[in-house]
């Protein structure tokens, strides 16, 4: 229908010269304005709740303070009003937290390897990827737990790579064929080499960071490029309770100077390194995570900060952080709402993990569990997806089961569209008061829908029993299994240039 | 064992207060200290660390029982001589050079103490030399070494050629443990032992000295 064509009124001469149907009910009703599809979203803590943990992590760090290894970071504590004693003991004045979170930026722009903007990090945009040093790793073949190679790096860096619902690449492996002053440097040239997603990387101290550092400008193409368009994101963390090693904050500072995105989550496990109770463990947790992002504004004022803690519990029969607790799902929930209500940063978080030695029903509940409620909070940057065994073990089957997972949970997130399409009455009216054999199946609307309708599950399988058996009775993790060898063997990854490669070995070896 | 059953009871349960007043009691009626110890403490701890194994009790609760053990130690030690008391054996516990986590190596310690070994415990960040040094004061039967990064690994095969050069690496057996570290790497460094978490220290200590 043609929208009448309404004349400048100013142009007109006489009220006459109006269109008849100038007035007509018909052409001047507005459009029912669409109504907006509500997006779940979990809640877990009110302001009041958020206010106190906060309030109690800026009194740990004044009243009972930290210890700071580094001398640098300890004179310019000292410097910016901090009060030190017993030569390394500072106490942190609440005002200097207020300002490093305020010069902090409220959105960390990551680029993947080729410049393009893939992971905004900002508001409730969020991104999952894998996580680092795993010791051991699922054998592909045999299905045997054996300790990681550089191989395995290169392997979940490639299957990152081909997975469209993963966002980025860690090494998931601690490899055991590395030279071992180097490990990681090693393990980054291993994911630089598989994949070209943005990389979350570990390092040792200032020394091998330095070295990565000098391998991510070669792949951006210069100093200033990689400054524009990072694709790296560092992560450091505080020894829980209150202890800032030397090596740890050289990598910080490293990171505030260059302007590289750094994370600094120390593990604040409840009952660990941490008071055994929720509210403790994050003010703690927070309390470092402050601690840290203070030295790192004042070394880099405006330096990207991913914000947040690792809280999750000491298992209290086997000693081991678990990964697949409620409780890590809960904290970081918890976070995401003080981040909303306070801090304003951007956040870390985990999800996609699991306690369980093999790929069983454990792996997969423990799993979903934190992938959805991560994303139910807007978690912005989601790591350590495909994990066994409390964090020991990788496992190309798992990365390649929460690929969608991930999906699902997206599915339902984004909520129920309510529109005229969606309503379907004249599909209703279509089928219902047509003849015999008419079905939904057959209408156009479906037809026109259906792909975007409904969740389409791969390797989640819904087939007829008699189907399954005859398609060779597989369970998940077999399931899992073949498309993760698929992805391996199909999967084209954009290759560096060879000039790139050849100089990315030369820093690795020093010449 | 009967005559300290009610002893034992109170270390198993953590009842700090009682455990004390019933150590007190059983030194005023005059009983052998070591026997307090051996049947009253220790075998106690044994009960616990067998529970503990089976899952029937939490971390916090065998730590509890392990410090109302050190608390009633403390009653006796002004009556114990020199040499008097036997211990399962001595162990020398640190976290390598350059490692900051001592979490793992505390509940070793403490699982130590609680199952009659003598601990001398370094702290973290613990040189090879300084390794040697105090196993040369202290004469250990087990030098226990942990880390938690793999960075830091290397510091143990130092620290076992610093025990070779100082002479003493065939007095000692070497233990090791801690996340990243495996009991195949412990075969590479040939050190003598490798334990998965503290429960399994001691085990393997019991194993590695004959004792039970």
């Amino acid at each position: 229908m043609q929208p009448t064509q309404v004349p400048l009124l100013s142009k007109l001469k006489s009220y006459w010269e109006l269109p008849r149907d100038f007035f007509s009910v018909k052409e001047q009703v507005m459009k029912p304005m669409a109504i907006p599809t509500f997006q779940p979203r979990l809640k877990v803590l009110s302001r009041e709740q958020g206010l106190a943990i906060h309030t109690a992590a800026l009194e740990i760090l004044e009243k009972t303070g930290f210890k700071m290894e580094h001398p640098g970071a300890l004179e310019l504590l000292a410097d910016a009003g901090c009060e030190v004693s017993n030569g390394d003991w500072v106490k942190l004045p609440s005002y200097l937290v207020e300002e490093s979170l305020k010069s902090a930026p409220s959105q960390i722009a990551l680029y993947d390897q080729q410049g393009n903007e893939t992971m905004p990090l900002v508001n409730g945009n969020h991104f999952y990827g894998t996580g680092s040093d795993a010791t051991f790793t699922l054998d592909l073949e045999t299905g045997q737990r054996r300790r990681t190679v550089l191989n395995d790096a290169a392997n979940f860096a490639k299957l990152v790579d081909g997975l469209e619902n993963i966002s980025f690449a860690m090494s998931m492996a601690n490899p055991e064929d590395a030279p071992i002053e180097d490990i990681y440097g090693y393990a980054f040239a291993e994911m630089v080499k598989n994949t070209n997603k943005p990389l979350v990387f570990i390092a040792d101290s200032g020394r091998d960071i330095a070295k990565i550092y000098e391998i991510a400008c070669l792949v951006a193409g210069g100093e200033e490029e990689l400054q524009k368009k990072p694709f790296l994101l560092n992560y450091s963390e505080a020894i829980s309770p209150l202890r800032f090693p030397q090596n740890v904050m050289e990598r910080l500072i490293f990171c505030a100077e260059k302007r590289i995105p750094v994370c600094f989550p120390s593990g604040s496990n409840a009952g660990g390194g941490a008071p055994v109770t929720l509210a403790g463990a994050m003010a703690l947790g927070i309390a470092e995570n402050l601690g840290g992002l203070v030295v790192h504004q004042l070394v880099g004022k405006g330096s990207p900060f991913l914000f947040g803690p690792n809280v999750s519990v000491l298992d209290m029969k086997s000693t081991v952080v678990s990964y697949g607790c409620p409780e890590w799902s809960l904290t970081q929930a918890a976070l995401a709402d003080m981040r909303d209500e306070i801090y304003g940063l951007p956040i870390w978080a985990y999800a996609g993990a699991s306690d369980a030695k093999v790929m069983d029903a454990q792996a997969g509940a423990e799993a979903m569990f934190s992938i959805i409620t991560a994303m139910l909070s807007r978690s912005n940057l989601i790591h350590d997806v495909g994990f066994l065994e409390y964090g020991s073990t990788s496992s190309l089957e798992m990365v390649t089961l929460a690929n969608e997972l991930v999906a699902m949970s997206r599915f339902f997130i984004e909520g129920i569209p309510v529109n005229e399409e969606t309503l379907a009455l004249e599909a209703i009216e279509r089928v219902a008061s047509g003849g015999p054999g008419s079905i939904f199946l057959m209408d156009d609307h479906t037809f026109e829908h259906f792909m975007q309708a409904q969740f389409l599950p791969k390797l989640l399988d819904r087939s007829r029993y008699d189907s399954w058996v005859e398609a060779g009775a597989m369970d998940l993790y077999k399931r899992c299994n073949i498309e993760a060898k698929r992805i391996l063997s199909e999967h084209q990854v954009e290759p560096k240039p060879d000039e790139v490669l050849k100089d990315i070995d030369r820093i690795l070896e020093g010449r | 064992m009967s005559e300290f059953k009610t002893l034992s009871e109170t270390v198993i349960k953590g009842d700090i207060n009682k455990a004390v007043a019933e150590t007190q009691k059983a030194i005023d009626a005059g009983s052998d200290v070591q026997a307090i110890i051996d049947d009253g403490l220790i075998a106690a701890m044994d009960e616990v660390g067998e529970s503990f194994s089976k899952g029937l009790i939490f971390v916090p609760q065998m730590l509890r029982s392990a410090k109302t053990m050190q608390e009633c130690m403390k009653v006796l030690e002004p009556l114990i001589q020199e040499g008097d008391v036997a211990s399962k054996g001595k162990v020398l516990i640190g976290t390598v050079k350059g490692d900051l986590h001592d979490i793992g190596k505390n509940l070793v310690s403490m699982m130590m103490e609680g199952a009659g070994f003598m601990v001398t415990d370094l702290g973290v960040d613990v040189t090879p030399e300084k390794f040697v040094q105090k196993a040369q004061e202290v004469e250990p039967d087990i030098v226990a070494m942990s880390a938690l990064l793999s960075t830091t690994m290397p510091a143990m095969p130092q620290t076992i050629e610093a025990l070779q050069k100082a002479g003493i690496r065939n007095k000692v057996k070497v233990m090791i443990g801690g996340a990243p570290v495996t009991s195949k790497y412990a075969q590479e460094i040939k050190a003598d032992s490798y334990a998965a978490d503290a429960g399994s220290a001691v085990v393997e200590a019991k194993k590695l000295l004959g004792t039970s």
